[in-house]
């Protein structure tokens, strides 16, 4: 009885915090989203007149459909990427596995307006890359300076670490006897790969696309930094209305807008994950 | 032999890939780093040596403020959310039961929630309804929101090889269970709560996107480095970049030193080690 009772507060807390401090604040966005702003003020008056902005303003269905193709080829190649990357750490890395992936996370743990500094010193007209064409008597590359690419690179570059720490700790929590098996009834590597490795680690791949999918649909910095006149995503655009243009409740409209997508790419990878066979034993050990 | 051809180059390619993305990685970081250092610093080859953009860094009042701001935030976020994840994790692991699954659903939720509705929604929240105004507290409290997800999964993977037969050990012998917590739990989870600690400091330090819209005119140092940002890149920022990443690196690399000394492990778990 005296266990519950800890166990409903060390669990009761830490919920109520975040009841309070992180669905109310979404909540009060949805509210928010149904009303007007007037010349800096907000009119509480139930409509609907932001979402048919919303919906019937062509830049901000632009904005949205070019936000989510961004997303989708950044998480995409950053998969892709960091297949490999963990693989490797983990075949080869030895007693320093962790060490690499510590590597990793550095830049991470740096803060995304230092890394998106770092980024123009790389990409910008008088960045790394150009800088060295330029010396080297060459012609700078255009699509690097101030284009789509430009910011897709510079979202790879800011979550790529983050996808790669996941697939990496995926890959550490597999057991490789598996692929042992599979070998030994003949598999070829090849076919070992596909029918066990990808498989079992499908959960960690997909976790890794969502916490790089959702940072990149909203991403405020890197496209207006890097970005180009064509580079507006949705994430800066709404990142606006709170700030040059004051139209709170036409912003609050937007971040509900992110916020559902977000949610629906969640439920759609979340249908795909069958958690016993990632080998999850459940919750506590008891 | 085609067989040994194959396995070498998907040796060689998986190699490659690993140094490219390194070089990836930290080019832009170490391009900065000798532009900080370098009088040249638009494009810094060969260097030529200079600390001036330091010395004008430091004596930026601008930036000392900016600077003591970020700390208080990140002390702040980063206790508050260690203290809340370990509570929770403890919580989640000692007593499952029927609502384990919805509990942890709303703990890990902030994570898929990105940085930026987590600002404009607390500030929505803290201005309009509650109709405060942007000040350090509230921006602590949205931090340490985000910052908790991450806590609990550092925690988590420590404490779910946690042999709680200890526990039980301590309580047969008669300790309470406050007694147990401090005498037995607490000295065999700290690493976990330290790395916690670590992380989330670092994290909410150089938050931009939540602190911004809960600070008001108070700045931190990455708000400062976004308006310079804005108005073109000025050496101070790669000396402030350069600054930052050096002291994130030595943190590091003090807490390699500690589990290569065997003090503490991370959650490493060497019986797991084999080669494939």
């Amino acid at each position: 009885m005296r266990g519950r009772l800890a166990g409903s507060i060390l669990l009761g807390v830490p919920a109520l915090f975040l009841a309070a401090l992180f669905v109310l604040p979404l909540l009060s966005m949805v509210v928010l989203s149904f009303w007007r702003t007037e010349n800096y003020h907000i009119i509480q008056d139930w409509n609907l007149g932001n979402y048919w902005t919303l919906a019937t303003g062509g830049a901000y269905v632009t904005f949205l459909i070019r936000s989510l193709v961004m997303a989708l080829i950044v998480s995409a190649v950053s998969i892709l990427i960091a297949w490999p990357v963990s693989y490797a750490i983990i075949l080869y890395g030895g007693r320093y596995r962790l060490l690499f992936t510590l590597a990793f996370a550095v830049p991470f743990l740096t803060g995304e307006v230092l890394r998106v500094i770092a980024l123009q010193g790389l990409l910008g007209p008088l960045g790394l890359i150009n800088g060295v064409l330029m010396a080297m008597g060459a012609a700078p590359l255009r699509f690097i300076m101030y284009t789509n690419v430009a910011s897709a690179i510079g979202l790879v570059y800011l979550y790529l670490p983050i996808v790669v720490t996941v697939i990496y700790l995926s890959l550490l929590n597999f057991d490789p006897r598996l692929i042992d098996a599979a070998k030994i009834f003949g598999a070829s590597p090849l076919r070992a790969f596909i029918e066990v490795t990808w498989p079992l680690n499908l959960f960690g791949t997909l976790i890794g696309f969502a916490l790089c999918f959702i940072p990149c649909l909203s991403a405020t910095l890197a496209p207006r930094f890097l970005g180009g006149p064509n580079g507006t995503l949705y994430g800066m655009a709404m990142a606006q209305q709170f700030g040059e243009s004051g139209t709170w409740a036409l912003g609050a409209a937007m971040g509900v807008v992110l916020f559902i997508v977000s949610v629906a790419v969640i439920v759609a990878i979340g249908t795909r994950i069958d958690l016993r066979r990632t080998g999850f034993t459940g919750l506590g050990r008891s | 032999m085609r067989r040994t051809l194959i396995r070498f180059i998907a040796k060689y390619s998986l190699l490659l890939t690993l140094a490219i993305s390194y070089l990836f990685l930290y080019l832009p970081i170490v391009h900065i780093g000798l532009a900080a250092f370098s009088k040249n610093f638009n494009f810094p080859y060969p260097p030529r040596w200079t600390l001036d953009t330091f010395g004008r860094l430091f004596a930026n009042s601008l930036y000392q403020n900016a600077f003591g701001n970020s700390l208080v935030l990140g002390i702040g976020a980063a206790t508050l959310s260690t203290l809340l994840a370990a509570a929770a994790t403890l919580g989640l692991i000692r007593n499952p039961g029927r609502r384990t699954r919805l509990y942890l659903a709303l703990f890990v939720a902030p994570l898929f929630v990105a940085e930026v509705l987590i600002g404009i929604s607390s500030l929505i929240f803290n201005g309009l309804f509650l109709e405060i105004q942007g000040n350090l507290v509230s921006a602590v409290l949205a931090n340490a929101v985000h910052c908790f997800s991450y806590a609990l999964l550092i925690i988590a993977t420590q404490l779910y090889r946690y042999d709680w037969r200890l526990d039980d050990a301590a309580m047969v012998f008669g300790a309470s269970p406050m007694r147990t917590f401090f005498e037995v739990t607490l000295p065999l989870i700290w690493p976990g709560l330290l790395g916690a600690f670590i992380v989330t400091f670092i994290m909410a330090f150089n938050n931009l996107e939540i602190s911004f819209y809960l600070l008001g005119a108070t700045p931190t140092l990455p708000s400062v480095a976004w308006g310079a940002l804005r108005y073109g890149v000025k050496p101070e920022l790669y000396a402030l970049a350069t600054a930052v990443n050096l002291v994130v690196v030595l943190g590091l690399m003090v807490m390699f030193v500690l589990m290569l000394t065997g003090k503490v492990t991370f959650g490493h778990r060497p019986e797991r080690e084999r080669a494939v």
